[in-house]
């Protein structure tokens, strides 16, 4: 029977040497993980029967089968976190596969020197996520009365006779989408950019419809943070302040962490 | 039965209560078309082919047709999400 091999990190050897592995279950539930040498990085990895989770057979279940992957996804990202409480880790996405071990070992031979550097770039830091969401309507009135340009046209059109305030109406309310959009996003960049001082790197990620979120609100910004540990409090305050200073304004500020750093560690 | 006011993009068809649902099915397209005819008109006023005569009656008519519709989601209890019904992969339909 044919295996794959499943990657779920990669940790400096010298870490784990000093400290071994904990018992941890594997993919299937039934084994456990396991670690595979390679040089100065170790790989934590566990097997897969091959004729079970060919590139179509997991496609198919992602895309079809929903408990399965929450499930699993949830397996993944679990024991990913365990290895990056005790461990320097550089996290693998959900179902990352090898070949063999002979496939994996050559992967991380040839990157080996950018995997040493991603080591140093995560050691003694962790990764923060912020949201930022709006209350559309909200902010929606406080751009519409405090913005002048738009007091006036609306000044304007109660001039107009009613049938054509209608269509000027419609257009005013489209201006005030475009202000409040550029709006939210000026601020949310100034917000960004004054965080990015209390982390070693920023990075902006795509927001979510509130399908995704299932929140009435708005979201309005998406973003990771690394961040040295004795950072990470001082970070924390100041999105605090943000949320203290503009909560009552319709914005709310959602940190999470610490995360694998699944967006800091990329080696390829 | 689930309140309408509980926005989750379903029509709620309830046998005991089926005329609330059918209301708020009744009313979405209402609102599908109300809003086609809105965007149609907005083009043509901006294309600057109507009179002012002509851009003032479709306005008025437009607007009556706006409160209209307020006073008809206020009758039977729905707000605009209620309206909106979730395509799947097709998105939101308005």
């Amino acid at each position: 029977m044919d295996h794959l091999i499943y990657l779920y990190g990669l940790i400096p050897t010298k870490e784990i040497a000093s400290q071994p592995l904990p018992s941890l279950k594997d993919f299937e539930g039934s084994g456990e993980l396991y670690t595979m040498e390679i040089g100065s990085i170790t790989a934590v990895v566990c097997r897969l029967d091959a004729d079970k989770y060919s590139e179509d057979q997991i496609k198919e279940r992602i895309n079809n089968d929903m408990e399965w992957l929450q499930e699993k996804a949830f397996h993944h990202h679990e024991t990913v976190m365990q290895l990056a409480k005790i461990f320097t880790v550089i996290p693998l996405k959900f179902c990352t596969l090898y070949k063999s071990e002979e496939s994996l070992k050559d992967t991380v031979q040839s990157n080996e020197s950018k995997m040493t550097e991603a080591f140093e770039a995560i050691a003694g830091k962790e990764e923060w996520n912020l949201k930022i969401y709006c209350d559309d309507k909200q902010l929606k009135e406080q751009v519409s009365q405090n913005n002048p340009a738009i007091e006036e046209k609306r000044k304007e059109i109660s001039e107009l006779p009613r049938g054509k305030q209608f269509f000027e109406k419609k257009k005013l309310d489209k201006l005030v989408d475009s202000e409040l959009e550029k709006e939210k996003n000026r601020v949310s960049e100034d917000i960004h950019a004054h965080l990015t001082e209390f982390a070693l790197k920023g990075h902006v990620k795509r927001t979510w419809s509130s399908e995704v979120t299932g929140r009435k609100e708005e979201m309005t910004w998406n973003s990771v943070y690394l961040i040295k540990k004795s950072d990470v409090e001082s970070f924390l305050e100041q999105v605090q302040q943000y949320e203290a200073k503009m909560e009552e304004a319709g914005w709310k500020f959602e940190a999470s962490g610490p995360w694998p750093a699944y967006h800091f560690s990329s080696f390829a | 039965m689930q309140p309408a006011s509980q926005a989750n993009g379903k029509i709620h068809l309830d046998p005991d209560n089926a005329e609330h649902g059918l209301a708020q099915l009744v009313l979405t397209v209402i609102e599908l078309l109300r809003q086609i005819v809105e965007r149609h008109a907005i083009r043509r006023v901006e294309g600057g082919t109507l009179t002012d005569e002509q851009i003032e009656n479709l306005g008025e008519a437009l607007m009556n047709l706006e409160e209209k519709m307020e006073e008809l989601k206020e009758i039977f209890g729905l707000d605009d999400d209620d309206l909106n019904i979730d395509l799947g992969p097709l998105g939101s339909l308005l």
